[in-house]
């Protein structure tokens, strides 16, 4: 598949929750589509396998399906299946694994039907807005009931749920399906149920088939007036029920509902031919990307070979022969031997080899076009960063990263630890954007920041379980900031003049607060207005060194100095005893001295909170918001969901996951990402500064 | 300037002075426009003025969403601060938005017993409305009971309600056929209609006098403020 047509190319999503069978349904599609060539069984039987026992199981038997992207042909189409992340923390990996799908299966459980996972992982999808088409699997299981299910989606999720297709048997009894398009019944025969095949409906059923197609065509004909009409003069086809419902799926108004057993091998076959007929090609996929030269600027990647080419990175793997980059061609073609240059980095890098993951092998290839889904190896760069061919300059993802707003110490428990720890970081370095290593030059200890409490956390447990490495966590710290609140005049010498060669600078002006008005950084301005040469030019830089010298320690409580607007105006110096050492040293003393008397005032990081569960927890969400000083912004109310949207200290958000979840017994989620600073409240801050001073009793120089 | 004075020199006094001493509490208004015109500016107005005064707000808009909303907040709180000078803007707006609330359903999902399910909640979190905006109904939502539970709730509050009606055409000859029956209902009915480069107030129905009166009030499209005209 190199040229192929995109119109049949599917980048499809299998999310389920963890004991919906996932990795038996991925298992089996792999199977049928010829990827692999025996099934093999989850361990267990039941399949209620936690997600990391059947991961292990992957790698024992050294299959990749958990890789990030996975390719496989059914008739004439292709179907990259891309690893949907379980977890549902708000981190910008689980953004960049939606965003390079464009449909998705959702698969249910026949028994358990919906559960808290699969309305979050749902939601998400609908966030995103990914196509979805339904599959209800586990019909053998004992008290399988694809009709409650079905209603599940409907009133639980909200979804336009329509069944297209009738369980010949449940339970022990499932034998196979009805279509209810072609009104067959499909038995699935062959050692491994490699082998569909078509029957007469059987004669007990007729009725119940012929009702539920009438339902059916009554939910499909909304998306298409041609299968109006002709359900009014009974000249309904087959192709004209596929075309309404592709067009309800795509426009996400309907949701296919499909039925089998992915262990018993029932269903899996048509599931695959409705993944084909009915989720979008990348052709029917708008995709947005942001315009470097016009301010990122929103801007359209088109899905045709002949444009620029632009990709994405979308997931990074450490493998044995090096890092292996997992693309998304949005636009344009990339083959072998190109040169293409990182908008991040600004650098160009040479394809050397270009990869299509298969389940359990690679297969180099020369080009590959517009919506594929291929790999680089020994490319580096970081996850998210955006590739072109140099004829345009945009990025699939905004180029500002945001700072970080909490940081944690971490200690590796043991020697074998410490090995693993900086190869674990390096990795997230480069995969998140927003997650920062660093180590304290002060306590000398490996200092990790990020984006929330959460994210931390999830980096924390990857460290554990994918390299072994415990660590031990100091308390969570969050960033605060300084600033100065009014305007102060300052007129400050350093003279130190007392035999052998002497120091002698004098440095006056203002310092005052950066307003919002103001044009230029928001940190820190240094203006020079000396005029008459009372410093000499030459100093001048110094002085602006000496003062930005003082910005990382703010005085208050040691955390960094922003929206600082310094301007000189005056000053002194000596034919003999100035220089540029002095000239910095007096502009320290000019801070130490304004910097009290400038009203200074510290400033905490406030998140924006979104929650969202179901309405009756509304209150208590509420309440969760309320107790940490948060402010509501406010609430949308859906399809018996509330999302509360607000913005509260991050001081206060420690422990909030399990807050939530305590309140709302686990059905609430919640995302959260840094908002803004503010001036935190008079009490905070005379105890964060009492909490400084017991640290340092003594005024440093 | 204070906030104080602001809102003492706010035009929204010659609303009220207009109306007869204004909406009144328990009491139901309507502003009738054309599409574009200015209703959910009309409405934020309406709020800021209250949020000055110490009140609180619940907007509620229907098929919109919460950060379409707070977006015509901070517009229009930025230009009243830009044509008045306000003290302390950023500590203003801070309290202010404190004592906001948006809530945001989908249409079919309105209803009167919705409302009052969240001024319940609200209230119960510290944010009792004195002032509750309705926008984007449609009249298929509303009939004379729902409005009637709606007055009554506002009654309980001791609260004022303004909603919004979208007219068919930029000039108002009276309510929308659909929304006809629901006129004896409101106790003030407002029309919006752009006169030149301004958009002008004009009084339909206020409370039972029949004397309406001019109300000398506008809408700046520019700045999204309510002007004296």
């Amino acid at each position: 598949m190199q040229e192929q047509d995109i119109s049949k190319l599917r980048n499809i999503g299998i999310s389920a929750h963890i004991d919906s069978g996932k990795t038996t349904l991925t298992e089996r599609i792999l199977y049928y589509t010829g990827r692999i060539h025996a099934i093999h069984e989850v361990r267990g039987k039941d399949e209620v396998g936690a997600t990391m026992d059947s991961m292990e199981l992957e790698r024992e038997r050294g299959i990749t399906i958990a890789s990030a992207a996975t390719h496989c042909v059914w008739g004439d189409n292709h179907i990259n299946i891309i690893d949907t992340p379980g977890h549902v923390d708000f981190t910008i990996e689980v953004e960049r694994a939606l965003r390079v799908l464009d449909g998705a299966v959702l698969i249910l459980c026949g028994v358990a039907g919906v559960q808290s996972q699969s309305m979050t992982v749902d939601r998400q999808m609908k966030r995103y807005r990914v196509p979805r088409i339904a599959f209800i699997n586990k019909l053998d299981r004992s008290g399988a009931d694809p009709v409650k299910v079905s209603t599940q989606l409907r009133e639980k999720l909200g979804h336009n749920a329509v069944m297209m297709q009738l369980p010949i048997g449940l339970e022990a009894e499932h034998e196979g399906i009805v279509d209810l398009v072609t009104m067959k019944a499909i038995y699935f025969e062959g050692e491994s149920g490699d082998d569909p095949v078509e029957r007469e409906i059987p004669a007990d059923m007729q009725d119940a088939a012929a009702t539920a197609r009438e339902t059916m065509l009554d939910a499909v004909s909304m998306f298409s007036d041609e299968l109006m009409e002709a359900i009014l003069e009974e000249k309904v086809t087959e192709d004209m029920i596929h075309e309404a419902i592709r067009a309800g799926t795509l426009s996400m108004d309907l949701t296919p509902v499909f039925l089998g057993s992915a262990y018993k091998n029932k269903g899996v076959q048509p599931l695959l031919d409705a993944v084909t007929r009915y989720l979008p090609a990348p052709t029917d996929v708008k995709n947005m990307a942001v315009d470097l030269d016009n301010d990122e600027a929103e801007l359209e990647v088109v899905s045709e070979p002949d444009k620029p080419m632009v990709s994405l990175a979308f997931k990074l793997e450490d493998t044995r022969y090096g890092q292996l980059t997992y693309l998304r061609v949005y636009q344009g073609t990339i083959g072998k031997g190109d040169t293409i240059f990182n908008s991040r980095t600004k650098k160009k890098v040479k394809v050397g080899r270009l990869i299509r993951m298969h389940a359990d092998e690679m297969e180099d290839i020369e080009r590959s076009t517009v919506g594929d889904i291929v790999a680089l190896f020994g490319v580096d760069c970081a996850s998210g960063d955006t590739f072109t061919d140099g004829k345009m300059e945009v990025a699939m993802t905004s180029m500002h990263v945001p700072e970080a707003v909490i940081s944690l110490s971490i200690t590796p428990k043991d020697q074998k630890a410490a090995d693993n720890m900086g190869k674990a970081l390096g990795r997230f370095v480069r995969e998140d954007p927003t997650f920062r290593s660093a180590v304290d030059p002060e306590s000398n200890e490996t200092v990790i920041s990020g984006m929330g409490e959460l994210h931390l956390e999830v980096y924390v447990e990857r460290m554990k379980r994918e390299y072994n490495c415990e660590v031990e966590t100091g308390q969570p710290q969050v960033a605060y900031r300084e600033t100065v609140t009014r305007k102060v005049d300052f007129n400050y010498t350093h003279k130190k003049q007392s035999g052998g060669s002497g120091q002698y600078g004098r440095v006056a002006g203002f310092v005052e607060p950066i307003e919002e008005s103001d044009e230029g950084s928001k940190d820190f301005q240094f203006i020079s207005e000396i005029r008459g040469g009372s410093i000499p030019t030459e100093y001048i830089p110094a002085v602006e060194k000496g003062f930005r010298e003082c910005l990382p320690k703010g005085r208050l409580i040691g955390f960094p100095v922003q929206g600082l607007k310094i301007t000189i105006n005056d000053g002194q110096s000596h034919s003999v005893d100035s220089s540029e050492m002095a000239f910095s040293a007096a502009a320290r003393g000019a801070f130490r001295k304004f910097y009290p008397e400038a009203k200074p005032q510290i400033l905490e990081p406030i998140m924006k909170l979104e929650v969202e569960g179901p309405s009756e927890f509304q209150g208590s969400i509420l309440k969760t918001i309320m107790q940490r000083r948060g402010q509501v912004i406010g609430s949308t109310e859906e399809d018996g969901f509330s999302r509360v949207e607000s913005e509260v200290p991050l001081s206060e958000m420690f422990g909030y996951a399990t807050d939530l979840r305590s309140m709302t017994q686990g059905k609430a989620e919640f995302s959260m990402e840094f908002s803004k600073y503010l001036p935190a409240p008079a009490e905070v801050q005379k105890e964060l500064k009492e909490k400084y001073k017991s640290k340092i009793p003594d005024e440093e120089e | 300037m204070y906030r104080k004075f602001v809102n003492a020199r706010s035009p929204m006094r010659l609303l009220e002075n207009g109306l007869h001493g204004g909406l009144g509490i328990g009491n139901v208004g309507a502003l009738i426009a054309g599409h574009g015109v200015g209703k959910t500016p009309f409405l934020v107005g309406v709020g800021i003025d209250e949020l000055l005064r110490g009140g609180t707000v619940l907007h509620v808009a229907v098929d919109q969403t919460v950060g379409h909303v707070r977006d015509f907040y901070d517009t229009v709180f930025a230009a009243l601060v830009a044509s008045t000078h306000l003290d302390d803007p950023l500590l203003t707006q801070s309290e202010l938005d404190h004592h906001r609330r948006i809530r945001v359903y989908p249409a079919r999902e309105f209803s009167a017993q919705r409302l009052a399910e969240a001024v319940e909640l609200e209230t119960q979190t510290g944010a009792r409305p004195s002032l509750i905006l309705i926008d984007g109904l449609e009249a298929a939502s509303l009939d004379v009971k729902t409005l009637e539970e709606i007055r009554a709730l506002s009654g309980q509050l001791a609260a004022e309600t303004w909603f919004t009606i979208q007219a068919d055409s930029e000039r108002i000859e009276g309510l929308p056929s659909d929304w006809a029956g629901l006129a004896e209902t409101l106790n003030v009915i407002l029309a919006l209609e752009p006169a030149g480069d301004v958009v002008h107030f004009r009084a339909l129905k206020d409370h039972d006098n029949p004397d309406v009166q001019s109300l000398r009030l506008g809408l700046d499209p520019h700045t999204l403020l309510l002007i004296r005209s």
